[in-house]
């Protein structure tokens, strides 16, 4: 019986006949120490300054921020990581977020050669190459094409990356946040391409940013034909300036640097273009030193966000929510199971909220803690069947200078006084 | 010859003006290029950045009807400066330093024989030889710039519906031109396709690196800091710290060149000329000991005889076929180990972890 199947029994017990008693029961048990029972809790006995004086009106925030008691839950980077703020990344909280969508401000940002700042009166989209008529759009063209909603995952292909070589990096944002999922409104790519006139032959697509860095990837012509979107919001607002404002791609499932954000130019032709970050970079370096290239799609994998690192257990033994995150370029996940003794035993855990294909999966595994050192993992497994591997599976295959695609099971150790590290076991 | 004194504060004239001999069409349409992000030449040509170049050589300076110059330009004009071959060879030599406070700005062709070549090819747009058959410069309709100084976007059939009628199912967006995508459009494959035309050598190269790229990339290309090394590293691949530069990992010397042109120099994209940019390539070949020749000159033709040593070892993706990809059987639940887990590495060993008091490296990369 799950946790939430015994609350939901208990309840339905005390409505039948133990209405009354109950309740006292429950009171009793959610009042703090005995010393707070006798005298009362003075934020309940004693009238507070917020029960007392009017707050801000509604003319104080006209775009509303989080709450002032929220400031620790922000993006960060890793200084040592890349040589500039420039051309860098920073990573989304984890820890400090649930459900399946990632707010705007929160998304982990990577870009190549800053921020671009373009007006939507300024932005061109250009379509050329074997195509019958190239064009050019604007903003106002875009947006009288239909559109649609869809909600995806977007993760970088090197997140995870620095764990290659074992336990290094001390928090679930660190480890596991280069990924965010949000709902992108945006025109399906085939509708432009369409507009232009793919010619015969032409069977790869290169996507172009205006950004300084002109970031370009060649993308397989079944894939932008299939679900890519050119989107100009994300959560129903405009994209956020980090996200490629005023218009980016979206490429389902498949590795995020593919999401050219900033899009200015698409071109077709009938071979891939060997740009820099499908070359020099997001190539899969093998311990024989061959390399793997077009790693586009994103593999199964799933994370605990809390417990973690960043967020150990304060409340002490007694009920403790596991939670996490699950996903596969793919399409949907079918299950995540949850050890708390480092694999020896599992139990699947409950996926609440939407389970759409290609997004992030919120799964939960309520527990009774009993106070002892745990060694949680979460494994997921989606649609097709795969099942997420451990790090050393991957390791025997790939050895450690792969940078991309480490999709391994993450362990967090819980140790008895609640604190969380990132650790590997064996 | 167009002299200094004409007018006040305008042209200044110290060097004699570049020798011109006879230029060539068809090379200078090319160079041209450089030229169309701005200006347009040839029946129907409108202003648009700049000024229509219709008939040009020969034109008295800042005629161009309905076209806003900048003052030292009209001023000049007005003490009679004409735009013969040789006042505008000197102009397009050094266009800020012909005629200062021009907004032209672009940097000047650097070699003359580029010059005579445009010039060659202006003068197929009517001029003082051929001036009577040449096309009349179609009269700007409208103004190039709208009443707030802004330049104003190239004239576009956008309204008309027959041209509209002319493409795709909802017939949004406007055909694009041949300059607009001449402009963006630089993209180089490793087949060579893309390549513009050009060369440069490798001593040529290494002045400019020593100038633009050494700061971050070190003088032999040994990177400074964490940013990236270029040479070196040959053999390394398969061992514990492999150095994947553009001599041992990169497949294709394409992508030099093209990543070069687009991204290159961080911080001042796109503004190496063509020619620099073989010359920088050419560079990178030979800190990589693929080339060995400091007069090594690379060229669109013969760029595609250089190979980079790593080229045969790319491979597609085969991560289906790993044994853990390829077998889908169902994981195990219970009693899965004989022995307790028990702690092989921890994160809090190493302490890189970023946080108020934590200054550590790390190991990796995320680029």
């Amino acid at each position: 019986m799950t946790s939430t199947s015994i609350i939901d029994s208990a309840l339905q017990r005390s409505r039948r006949s133990f209405l009354k008693s109950g309740l006292a029961g429950g009171a009793a048990l959610m009042a703090g120490s005995a010393a707070a029972r006798a005298a009362g809790d003075p934020l309940i006995t004693e009238i507070q300054d917020w029960n007392r004086y009017p707050g801000d009106g509604v003319d104080a925030a006209p775009y509303g921020q989080p709450s002032q008691f929220e400031a620790e839950v922000v993006r960060r980077d890793v200084p040592w990581l890349t040589a500039d703020p420039i051309s860098s990344i920073n990573f989304t909280p984890l820890h400090e977020l649930d459900g399946i969508i990632t707010p705007n401000g929160l998304c982990f940002e990577r870009h190549h050669g800053g921020k671009a700042v373009i007006a939507p009166a300024d932005h061109r989209i250009i379509i050329n190459g074997m195509v019958d008529t190239p064009l050019v759009f604007t903003m106002e063209d875009l947006k009288r094409f239909p559109r649609e909603n869809r909600i995806y995952f977007l993760e970088c292909a090197a997140n995870s990356g620095m764990e290659w070589r074992g336990a290094q990096l001390n928090g679930c944002q660190f480890t596991h946040g280069m990924v965010h999922c949000v709902m992108y409104t945006g025109v399906p790519l085939r509708y432009l391409l369409a507009e232009a006139g793919v010619k015969p032959g032409g069977s790869w697509l290169l996507a172009e940013g205006a950004d300084a860095s002109a970031m370009t990837r060649s993308i397989p012509m079944d894939k932008a034909l299939d679900d890519c979107l050119v989107a100009f919001k994300m959560n129903g607002e405009a994209l956020r300036p980090e996200q490629g404002y005023p218009v980016r791609l979206v490429v389902p499932g498949w590795e995020g640097n593919m999401w050219v954000k900033w899009l200015r130019r698409l071109e077709v032709g009938d071979a891939p273009w060997a740009q820099r970050e499908e070359t020099s970079k997001y190539t899969d370096l093998m311990p024989d030193g061959k390399a793997r290239r077009h790693t586009f799609l994103m593999d199964v994998k799933s994370v605990i966000t809390s417990p973690s690192p960043q967020a150990p257990v304060t409340h002490g033994k007694g009920p403790l929510v596991i939670t996490g995150l699950a996903w596969s370029g793919g399409g949907r996940i079918s299950r995540v199971d949850v050890t708390i003794d480092g694999g020896r035993n599992w139990r699947t855990a409950r996926i609440d909220g939407p389970s759409l294909p290609k997004a992030l999966h919120r799964f939960y595994l309520e527990i009774d803690w009993d106070g002892s050192e745990m060694f949680l993992q979460s494994r997921a497994i989606d649609e097709d069947g795969y099942v997420q591997p451990t790090k050393d599976a991957l390791r025997a295959v790939r050895g450690v200078n792969s940078i991309y695609h480490n999709n391994g099971i993450q362990t967090w150790q819980v140790r008895t006084d609640g604190m969380v590290e990132n650790v590997e076991i064996s | 010859m167009f002299t200094v004194g004409a007018f006040v504060g305008g042209v200044l004239l110290l060097a004699p003006g570049p020798a011109h001999a006879d230029g060539d069409p068809a090379l200078g349409e090319k160079v041209f290029k450089k030229c169309s992000a701005c200006h347009a030449v040839g029946e129907g040509a409108k202003n648009r950045v700049g000024p229509e170049l219709n008939a040009v050589v020969g034109r008295a300076a800042a005629t161009v009807e309905g076209y806003r110059y900048s003052k030292p330009i009209v001023a000049a004009g007005a003490d009679g400066l004409v735009w013969s071959e040789d006042t505008l060879s000197q102009f397009l030599a050094d266009p800020k330093g012909f005629l200062k406070g021009t907004k032209m700005a672009f940097a000047g062709l650097k070699k003359d024989d580029d010059i005579a070549d445009v010039i060659a090819y202006l003068k197929t747009f009517g001029g003082p030889d051929k001036a009577a058959d040449a096309a009349p410069a179609e009269p700007a309709a409208e103004p190039a710039e709208t009443a707030a100084g802004t330049p104003a976007a190239p004239e576009m059939e956008t309204g008309s519906a027959e041209a509209a009628a002319a493409h795709g199912v909802l017939h949004l967006g406007r055909p694009a031109t041949a300059d607009e995508v001449a402009a963006w459009d630089i993209d180089v494959r490793p087949d060579g396709l893309g390549l513009p035309a050009g060369q440069g050598t490798v001593a040529q190269g290494e002045t400019i690196f020593a100038e633009q790229c050494a700061s971050c990339h070190g003088d032999f290309g040994e990177g400074a800091g964490r940013w990236p090394v270029l040479a070196g590293g040959q053999d390394t691949l398969t061992r514990e710290r492999p150095v994947k530069t553009i001599g041992s990992y990169w497949p294709y010397l394409s992508t030099v060149y093209d990543y070069v042109r687009r991204a290159m120099p961080f911080g001042n994209a796109r503004s190496l000329s063509d020619d620099d940019v073989y010359a920088l390539t050419a560079y990178v070949l030979y800190l990589n000991d693929i080339v060995t020749d400091e007069d090594f000159e690379l060229s669109k033709d013969n760029f595609s005889q250089a190979r980079l040593p790593n080229e045969d070892n790319f491979i597609e993706d085969d991560r289906k076929s790993e044994p853990g990809m390829a077998d889908k059987t169902e994981p195990c639940m219970s009693n899965c180990m004989a022995e307790p887990a028990g702690v092989s590495m921890r994160a809090a060993v190493l302490d890189v972890t970023p946080d108020a008091d934590n200054e550590d490296q790390g190991a990796g990369s995320v680029d």
